[in-house]
C-alpha cells in the first residue's frame, strides 16, 4: 500500500505539470464505461471465425444486451505474456482466451464460472471430459470451455494408394512401414518436434500413452522412466529416421501446413486447417496431376500402440478475469455467446476445424456437408490430458510449457541422446517439478 | 568557480541583485542536481524501482496471481542445477563470443574499406546501415524464411551451384542453428561496428600514415602500429555496448528458433521468458534473468577500469 | 606497374566491397522479391523445378495494397513514428543535461552517478516488464502512447548520456569560460554555446535512439492492447501471422515499408552521424 501511495503522489505531480491533460488527449478511444467488454483471443487459424466475432457478434450483442464488445486478437504465443502482465498488474482484458490447461496456471486470477458451465452443460448434452478437466480446479470451474481443436492426421490419399495402402494404417508399426516406402519416394511424413504449442505435444503425449507410458501415477510420483516409455522413444527414433522429414525438428505449427500444401510431405498431424486452406485456395493448391489438392486429402486418427490409443486435443477456453470491472457483463456475454443460435454462427464457419465442447453439436447438420471432415465430429469424445495419472494441474501445465515430453522424443530423434538417456533426462526434469 | 559573480556587468555603485534562481543555476552542485533530475527520475521510476521489485520476485515463490512466500536463494539454486539453464548459459556465452568477434573483425574490415574514396561513397555507406535499421523482429522472420527446411533460398542456391546434394539442416540441428543465429546477429550488428569504427578512423590524421609510410612501413604495419592503437578507445566502447546487447538478446532467438530444436538454442533471456511468462513462474524467471548480471557487470567494470587507465595515460 | 596496381585494387578493395554489399543487402533484395511475388508463387519448395527465388516474372503490388488497405499498417507507422520521436526527444534532453552535468560540473558523487546510469543499461527488459506493468497501471498510462514514450527512455538515456558526455569532454573549456566572462550564466552558456557546437554528437545520439525505439518489441506488446495503437513490429507480427498462415508477401512488404522512415532519417544524417561519433570517441 505504501507503494501505491508513493505512486499516487508521483502521479499527482505529473498531473500538476499538465501531463494529465496530454494523457487524456492521447488516451485510446475508451468506449462508454458503462458496459464494455474487452476480450482477448488468438488470431484464429480460420480467419472467417474472427470475422464472425467482429462483424456478427459485436453488433448483435450490442443490440441484445447493450454490451460494447471490443475484440482483440494476437498471436497465440503472445497470449501468455499478456495474461501474465494483466493478472500481475491487475488490469487488462475482461475475458482472456486460454489454451490447454493454462486455466490451471491462472486460476488465482479467475472468476468462478461454474454457473455458466452448469447451465450450458445441462442444456447441450454435457461438456466433454477433456475440456472439463482443463477448466476445473477442485470442482470449481475457473474457465468456460469454448471449443476444442482436434488433431487428426491429414494425408494424401492418392500417394497412400500408390504404395498399396488403401485404408490409413491403424497401428504404429503399419504406419512405420508405409512411411518408409513414402520417404523412399521423397514423400516423407511431416511432424514437428519443436517448441510449439499445437502439433508437437498433441503428437508426443499420445505416442507415449499408446505405448503405456505416463508422467505420474495417482500419488503424484514420477513414473515416466519405464520400459514402456523407453520402447516408445526407441520406436520414434527409428520411425523418425526411416519415414520423417528430418527438418521437422525446427518446425513450428505452421511449417507442416506449408510443407503439406506444397506437396512436400504425405501425411501430418494437424487440425483441419490444412484441408480448410486447400478448400479455400482450390485454385492455388494443386496436386502434381493438376487436380485441386483438397480432393486428395483425407483425415484419420493417430494409429494405435501396444497399449491402445489415447488422443489429446487442444482445448480453447475463456476465463473471466477477477480484476475485471465488468464481471457481470462478461458473464452475460458468455451466456449469450453459448446460446445455440449464437454459438452456431461461430462454429459453422469453422467447418469442423474447431468443435464444440458439448456433445449436442455432434448431431448438427454441418457434419453432413463434407464427409472428409467427419472424423473430427467425434474426436473429442475420448482423450487424455497432460499429467495423466494425476490431475492436469499447475505442475502438469509447467511440464507441458517446458516441452519436456516433446524434447524427450526430439533429443533421441536427432541422435543427441540414446532413448534410455533421454527418458532418464525427462524423468529428472519432471521430478524437479513434481517435488 | 564563480558562484554569484556573473550576473552581468554592474554600473559602479549600483547594488547588484542576484536572483535566487541565478544563484542556484550558478552553483555547480545545484545546477548538476537540476540537470540530472529529469533523467534520474525516469530511470529511478522505470528501471530502479521495477528492478528492486524483480529482485524481490527472485527470492520468493511468486507465480502468476499468487504472491508466494519468501524462499531465499531457492530459485537460484534450482536454476543452477537446471540442465536447460546450463545449456542456455553456455549458448549465451558462445553466441556472444563468436558474434562479437565476427562483428568486430568484419566491421573493422568494412570500416577500412569505407574509409577510402570511391564513387557512390555516400549511398553505399548509408545502405550498409540497413540491417541495423530494420526492426529485428522483421528481419529475423525474413532470415527464418530463408533458412526454412522446405523453402530455403540458401538451399536452392547451394544446390544449384552444385555444392550440396541434400539440404542443409540450418535450423533443425542444434549446432547449425546456433551458428545460424550467430550469422544473423553478425549480419545485424556489423553495420554498427563498421560505422562507429569508421568514425574513429576518420579522426586519425592522414599525416600519421604518411609519416609511417615514409619510414618504410607497409599496409599491415601501418595498421598495427598507427591505426590500431588510436582506435582502441572506440573499439572498447563499441565492443562493450555490443556485448551487453548480445548477451541479453531476446528478440532474435525468440523469432528465429524459439529456443529449439530441443532447447539447444535457448539463451538466458529466452529461457527466462519461457519459464517466467509461458509457465507463469515469475520468481524462477526473475532468478534466471539475474544470472546475466554478474557477467555483464564484470564486462562493464573491466571496461571502465581500462578507460580510466587510458585517460590517465 | 599500372596493371599490378589495378589488380591489387581489385583484390583488396573491389572484391571484398562487393562481397560485403552482397552479404548486407541480399536479404533486402530477397525480401523485396518476396513482397512482389504473386501468392501462387510463394509456396514453391526449393526442390521444385519451377522455383525461382531470385526473380519473379509476375511482379504484383497486391501485397503492398492489401497491407495498406486491409490492415492498420499506416496507423502503426504513424504510432511508431510518434512514439520514436517523442522518446528520442525526451532521451536527448535528459541525456544532454545529464551528459553536461557529468562531463563539466564537479560535484560529489558524480562518478557514482555516472556509473549508476551506465549500469541501468544492463538491466534486461524481459526482467522488468512484469513489474513495469504494475507501475504503468498505477500511473494510468496503460494502453496509451505515453506508456512507451516514458519507458523507452530507460534504455535510451544511458547511451545518450554516455555518448554526449564523451563528446562534451572534447569541447575546449575556453569556449564556456569566454561566454561566462561575457556575463552568461552557466546554464545559458551550456545552452547557447556548448549545445550548438555539439550538434553532430547530439544528432548521432538522436539517430541511434530513434533506431532503438523503432525496434522495440516487448514493451510495445505488453503495454498497448488496442489494435489502432500498436507499433509496426507488434502490429506486423500479430496481424500478419495467423497461426498456420504467415502472410509472407505482406510480411515482407511490411518489413520493407517499416524500415523506410528510419532509412530516410539515416540518409539525411549519416554523414553527421559519422562525424558526431568522431567527436565523442575522441574523449
Amino acid at each position: 500500500m505504501k507503494r501505491r501511495k508513493f505512486l499516487k503522489a508521483t502521479g499527482a505531480g505529473f498531473a500538476a505539470t499538465g501531463l494529465a491533460g496530454i494523457l487524456a488527449a492521447h488516451r485510446a478511444p475508451v468506449f462508454a464505461q458503462a458496459n464494455t467488454i474487452h476480450i482477448l483471443r488468438w488470431n484464429d487459424f480460420v480467419p472467417a471465425a474472427d470475422k464472425v466475432l467482429r462483424e456478427v457478434y459485436v453488433p448483435e450483442v450490442q443490440k441484445a444486451l447493450g454490451i460494447k464488445l471490443n475484440v482483440e486478437t494476437v498471436n497465440a504465443n503472445d497470449i501468455a505474456a499478456r495474461a501474465t502482465a494483466a493478472i500481475q498488474s491487475g488490469s487488462g482484458p475482461d475475458i482472456i482466451m486460454l489454451l490447454n490447461n493454462n486455466p490451471q496456471l491462472y486460476a488465482a486470477g479467475s472468476v468462478d464460472v461454474s454457473d455458466i458451465a452448469g447451465e450450458v452443460g445441462k442444456a447441450q448434452g454435457g461438456i466433454y471430459g477433456l475440456p472439463q478437466a482443463m477448466c476445473t480446479v477442485g470442482g470449481k470451474w475457473v474457465a468456460m470451455p469454448w471449443a476444442t481443436v482436434p488433431a487428426l492426421i491429414s494425408y494424401r490419399k492418392s500417394w497412400f494408394d500408390e504404395i498399396g495402402v488403401k485404408e490409413f494404417p491403424k497401428t504404429w508399426a503399419a504406419y512405420h512401414e508405409a512411411g518408409k516406402k513414402l520417404k523412399a519416394m521423397k514423400r516423407p511424413i511431416g511432424q514437428t518436434l519443436g517448441h510449439t504449442f499445437g502439433d508437437a505435444p498433441t503428437f508426443a503425449y499420445p505416442l507415449m500413452w499408446s505405448y503405456g507410458g505416463q508422467e505420474i501415477d495417482a500419488k503424484g510420483k514420477v513414473v515416466l522412466d519405464s520400459k514402456e516409455t523407453v520402447e516408445s522413444v526407441r520406436f520414434m527414433t527409428q520411425f523418425w529416421k526411416d519415414a520423417h522429414d528430418e527438418g521437422g525438428l525446427a518446425w513450428d505449427d505452421t511449417n507442416n501446413n506449408r510443407a503439406f500444401l506444397s506437396g512436400d510431405i504425405s501425411a501430418t498431424l494437424n487440425g483441419a486447417s490444412i484441408y480448410v486452406a486447400a478448400l479455400n485456395g482450390a485454385d492455388k493448391f494443386k496436386t502434381e496431376k493438376g487436380a485441386a489438392l483438397h480432393t486428395d486429402i483425407l483425415h484419420a486418427p493417430l494409429p494405435t500402440g501396444p497399449k491402445g490409443t489415447y488422443p489429446y486435443h487442444t482445448a480453447f477456453t475463456h476465463m473471466v478475469m477477477k480484476y475485471s470491472k465488468n464481471v457481470k457483463g462478461a458473464k452475460e456475454f458468455l451466456r449469450w455467446a453459448h446460446t445455440p443460435a449464437n454459438y452456431e454462427k461461430w462454429i459453422v464457419v469453422q467447418k469442423g476445424f474447431a468443435i464444440a465442447p458439448t456433445s449436442q453439436w455432434e448431431k448438427h447438420k454441418m457434419w453432413d456437408v463434407d464427409p472428409v471432415m467427419l472424423p473430427f465430429k467425434t474426436a473429442s469424445q475420448k482423450g487424455r490430458h497432460m499429467g495423466f495419472g494425476g490431475a492436469p494441474d499447475k505442475k502438469a501445465a509447467e511440464a507441458w510449457n517446458k516441452y519436456i515430453i516433446v524434447d524427450m522424443y526430439a533429443q533421441a530423434a536427432n541422435g543427441k541422446m540414446k532413448p534410455e538417456e533421454s527418458v532418464k533426462w525427462a524423468a529428472g526434469e519432471l521430478s524437479k517439478i513434481y517435488t | 568557480m564563480g558562484a554569484g559573480g556573473a550576473a552581468g556587468a554592474a554600473l559602479p555603485g549600483e547594488r547588484v541583485r542576484v536572483s535566487r534562481l541565478t544563484r542556484m543555476l550558478e552553483s555547480e552542485k545545484l545546477l548538476a542536481a537540476a540537470l540530472l533530475a529529469p533523467g534520474v527520475v525516469i530511470l529511478v521510476l522505470f528501471i530502479a524501482y521495477p528492478f528492486v521489485m524483480a529482485l524481490w520476485f527472485s527470492v520468493t515463490s511468486i507465480r502468476v496471481g499468487d504472491a508466494g512466500e519468501f524462499v531465499g536463494l531457492a530459485n537460484f539454486a534450482k536454476a543452477w542445477s537446471d540442465t536447460i539453464f546450463q545449456t542456455a548459459f553456455k549458448n549465451t556465452v558462445f553466441y556472444t563470443f563468436w558474434a562479437t568477434i565476427f562483428k568486430f573483425a568484419l566491421g573493422m574490415w568494412l570500416a577500412l574499406l569505407l574509409n577510402r574514396h570511391f564513387r557512390f561513397k555516400r549511398l553505399i555507406r548509408a545502405s550498409m546501415l540497413l540491417p541495423f535499421i530494420i526492426p529485428t523482429v522483421l528481419s529475423a522472420f525474413a532470415w527464418r524464411w530463408m533458412f526454412d527446411p522446405t523453402f530455403s533460398v540458401m538451399n536452392w542456391l547451394l544446390f544449384h551451384s552444385g555444392l550440396i546434394t541434400d539440404r542443409l539442416p540450418f535450423l533443425s540441428d542444434g549446432e547449425w542453428a546456433m551458428w545460424c543465429a550467430v550469422l544473423v546477429n553478425t549480419w545485424r550488428g556489423m553495420p554498427f561496428f563498421a560505422i562507429t569504427l569508421l568514425a574513429g578512423l576518420q579522426t586519425i590524421s592522414p599525416d600519421l600514415h604518411e609519416a609511417a609510410a615514409l619510414d618504410g612501413a607497409n599496409a599491415w604495419h601501418r595498421f598495427w602500429h598507427v591505426t590500431w592503437p588510436l582506435l582502441l578507445p572506440v573499439t572498447l566502447v563499441v565492443v562493450v555496448f555490443s556485448v551487453i546487447q548480445t548477451f541479453s538478446d531476446f528478440q532474435l532467438i525468440y523469432v528465429l528458433t524459439g529456443g529449439g530444436p530441443a532447447n539447444s538454442t535457448h539463451l538466458i533471456a529466452t529461457y527466462a521468458y519461457q519459464v517466467g511468462v509461458a509457465s507463469g513462474l515469475l520468481g524462477e524467471g526473475a532468478a534466471l534473468s539475474l544470472f546475466m548480471f554478474p557477467v555483464l557487470f564484470a564486462v562493464v567494470w573491466a571496461q571502465l577500469r581500462f578507460m580510466k587507465r587510458m585517460e590517465g595515460a | 606497374m599500372l596493371i599490378e596496381r589495378k589488380w591489387k585494387k581489385w583484390v583488396t578493395f573491389y572484391l571484398p566491397m562487393a562481397v560485403f554489399i552482397v552479404f548486407t543487402l541480399f536479404p533486402f533484395y530477397w525480401m523485396a522479391v518476396t513482397a512482389l511475388r504473386p501468392d501462387h508463387e510463394l509456396y514453391r519448395t526449393w526442390r521444385q523445378a519451377s522455383a525461382t527465388p531470385f526473380w519473379t516474372l509476375e511482379p504484383t503490388l497486391e501485397h503492398f495494397k492489401e497491407l495498406l488497405q486491409t490492415t492498420a499498417f499506416p496507423q502503426w507507422l504513424w504510432n511508431t513514428m510518434l512514439i520514436a520521436m517523442v522518446s528520442t526527444l525526451i532521451s536527448l534532453i535528459c541525456g544532454m543535461f545529464a551528459g553536461y552535468a557529468l562531463a563539466r560540473l564537479k560535484f560529489r558523487g558524480s562518478e557514482f552517478l555516472g556509473t549508476a546510469i551506465f549500469v541501468t543499461y544492463l538491466v534486461p527488459q524481459t526482467l522488468l516488464f512484469i513489474p513495469l506493468a504494475d507501475i504503468i497501471r498505477d500511473l494510468h498510462l496503460g494502453n496509451t502512447p505515453w506508456a512507451l514514450m516514458l519507458t523507452y527512455p530507460t534504455f535510451l538515456i544511458p547511451f545518450c548520456t554516455w555518448l554526449l558526455m564523451g563528446y562534451f569532454k572534447t569541447i575546449p573549456k575556453e569556449l564556456e569560460e569566454c561566454a561566462r566572462i561575457d556575463g552568461a550564466t552557466r546554464f545559458g552558456a551550456m545552452v547557447r554555446i556548448i549545445f550548438p557546437v555539439a550538434i553532430p554528437g547530439i544528432l548521432s545520439a538522436g539517430i541511434f535512439a530513434f533506431t532503438l525505439s523503432w525496434n522495440e518489441f516487448i514493451y510495445a506488446l505488453i503495454f498497448m492492447s488496442s489494435a489502432e495503437l500498436k507499433t509496426v513490429p507488434v502490429g506486423v507480427v500479430s496481424e500478419l501471422i495467423r497461426g498456420d498462415i504467415f502472410f509472407w508477401g505482406q510480411l515482407m512488404a511490411g518489413a520493407l515499408l517499416g524500415s523506410i522512415p528510419v532509412a530516410l532519417v539515416y540518409s539525411f544524417f549519416v554523414e553527421y552521424y559519422v562525424t558526431g561519433l568522431t567527436g565523442s570517441v575522441k574523449g
